[in-house]
């Protein structure tokens, strides 16, 4: 059975992880008080003393919290839609030979357009707002959803396919019980890589059409040369997003326990 | 006198030009252990592959009870020689996998799992995933969920090919008395000449490619064999003889 033990080796990773961490800040730290970056960029006190202060006052129209939760409400329409999606066509693509024919060639000229591309043509066909920051977002990480999906259907252990057929499988029952569990890994590959572009494709698209969000304090930073405010908004976005890839990852442990990675 | 189980007839299979089952007819009788030998790449999977229609074939018949075999009405079993158990199912959901399939209800899928891993001693291991399993244990897994379903017919491509000499016997031995248990007909592919005398009731001699049937020899050597015993010898002597194409 999966020994779920908080072993020696995690114990290190950990204190490494911390030691890390604490190293970046003394370098940090360092230089601004030896070099003339100081100037230019606060400390990580002065950072750490805004970031908390903007829990209590607001910037702009929110707090902090508020800049955040807003973000995140828009990240989780966007990349759960281009989630699902993603998955359906990367499966329909990756299991039928079919609709890997059709699909495929439009797929592979949409496939290097980044999400932030299609900023222009979304205002123009959407306008400004909330369904345009979702557009973006869903074209942010809809392309690694589908390219980890097609590789999991067709990297399928064709040995097990056919075992499958000789117990009498059919085509359904091979879908459902071999090629949809095997493709699991792969999935959560690409929920992780689309996790990280649907979150540069919000800051992006808040930078440009939103006034709240994360991005936006980023961007209103900039302009007012509130430097701290710049820090604020990217400390923001790290600490959300390390949270909603931990998460992510502890969904994969639950969910393919049976892979060595996930021991 | 038995009757027939399986039935092959004029069984052909190319690749484009390439010819690699030429002409194979033979016939394995009910309960029967059933080995076919030929060198490596003679194209021993391919012919077993054609027979489960796994892929097709281009001439010939194949019969199982008096019907053309069709693994979704019929009961067969495949044990190849990669561990084939699903990564993703612990020991007691791949064995129950082939029941599912199947369309068995839970209760009798409860009671042939039950009965099946007890058959392969993996009791204490039933929630344990393929990753970590041994090799041996892994083979186990895999023999057990085909006997669960009680198989009209049990192919098995070269299956214990990965494993050392130790873990082979053993498991050839506890292989022989399921056999013996079940009365299941088994048809079991193999490049290892001993291994084919030690198993079979009757040995299929095939050529290199393209694959014909050279020879069929009886084996009635006396249960449990004694691999040095004279007529052992003699008899693995005597299909080395056959198998040499040089």
């Amino acid at each position: 059975m999966i020994n779920k033990t908080f072993t020696k080796d995690m114990r290190e990773t950990w204190m490494y992880g911390i030691l890390g961490f604490l190293v970046f800040l003394l370098v940090w730290q360092a230089a601004c008080v030896f070099t003339n970056f100081g100037k230019i960029f606060p400390t990580p006190k002065v950072s750490l003393a805004a970031f908390l202060q903007a829990f209590v006052e607001p910037i702009g129209r929110h707090t902090l919290l508020g800049h955040i939760s807003i973000s995140l409400r828009r990240v989780l329409i966007g990349y759960t839609l281009s989630s699902i999606t993603g998955i359906i066509i990367g499966l329909l693509m990756g299991y039928s030979k079919l609709a890997h024919a059709i699909i495929y060639p439009i797929f592979c000229i949409i496939r290097p357009i980044p999400g932030i591309a299609w900023i222009p043509l979304a205002i123009l066909w959407i306008g400004i707002g909330e369904p345009t920051i979702h557009f973006i977002i869903f074209m942010g990480g809809f392309s690694q959803m589908v390219m980890n999906t097609m590789d999991g259907a067709q990297h399928v252990d064709t040995e097990l396919v056919g075992v499958a057929k000789v117990l009498g499988a059919k085509e359904n029952q091979i879908f459902r019980k071999i090629v949809l569990p095997s493709s699991i890994p792969y999935i959560f590959t690409g929920l992780q890589t689309s996790l990280s572009t649907s979150w540069m494709a919000v800051l992006a698209a808040e930078m440009i059409t939103a006034r709240e969000g994360a991005g936006w304090l980023i961007i209103a930073g900039m302009q007012t040369g509130r430097i701290e405010n710049n820090v604020i908004g990217m400390i923001a976005i790290g600490l959300v997003g390390l949270i909603l890839a931990t998460l992510l990852r502890n969904a994969e442990r639950r969910l393919c326990r049976w892979t060595v990675r996930s021991r | 006198m038995p009757n027939e189980k399986v039935v092959v007839q004029n069984l052909t299979k190319s690749y484009g030009d390439l010819l690699v089952l030429d002409d194979i007819s033979f016939s394995v009788k009910e309960s029967e252990f059933f080995v076919i030998v030929g060198p490596t790449g003679c194209g021993k999977t391919t012919f077993l592959n054609s027979l489960t229609k796994i892929i097709d074939i281009n001439n010939g018949s194949i019969l199982l009870d008096g019907e053309a075999v069709d693994p979704r009405k019929q009961n067969l079993a495949y044990i190849l020689q990669e561990y084939s158990a699903l990564p993703w199912l612990n020991v007691e959901q791949n064995i129950a996998y082939g029941l599912k399939i199947k369309g068995y209800e839970k209760s009798v899928i409860e009671e042939r799992v039950e009965e099946a891993i007890k058959m392969v001693n993996l009791e204490n291991y039933r929630h344990y995933y393929p990753s970590e399993l041994s090799a041996s244990m892994l083979q186990r897994v895999v023999i057990a969920r085909a006997f669960a379903t009680k198989p009209d017919l049990l192919l098995m491509d070269e299956p214990y090919g990965q494993l050392d000499l130790n873990l082979k016997y053993k498991l050839e031995d506890e292989l022989l008395s399921l056999w013996q248990q079940t009365g299941t007909t088994v048809i079991f592919i193999t490049h290892n000449i001993e291994e084919a005398v030690y198993l079979s009731d009757r040995i299929l001699v095939m050529t290199n490619k393209p694959t014909k049937v050279k020879t069929e020899l009886i084996n009635d050597l006396p249960r449990p064999r004694n691999v040095a015993s004279r007529q052992f010898v003699e008899l693995r002597n005597e299909v080395t003889d056959l198998i040499k194409w040089w």
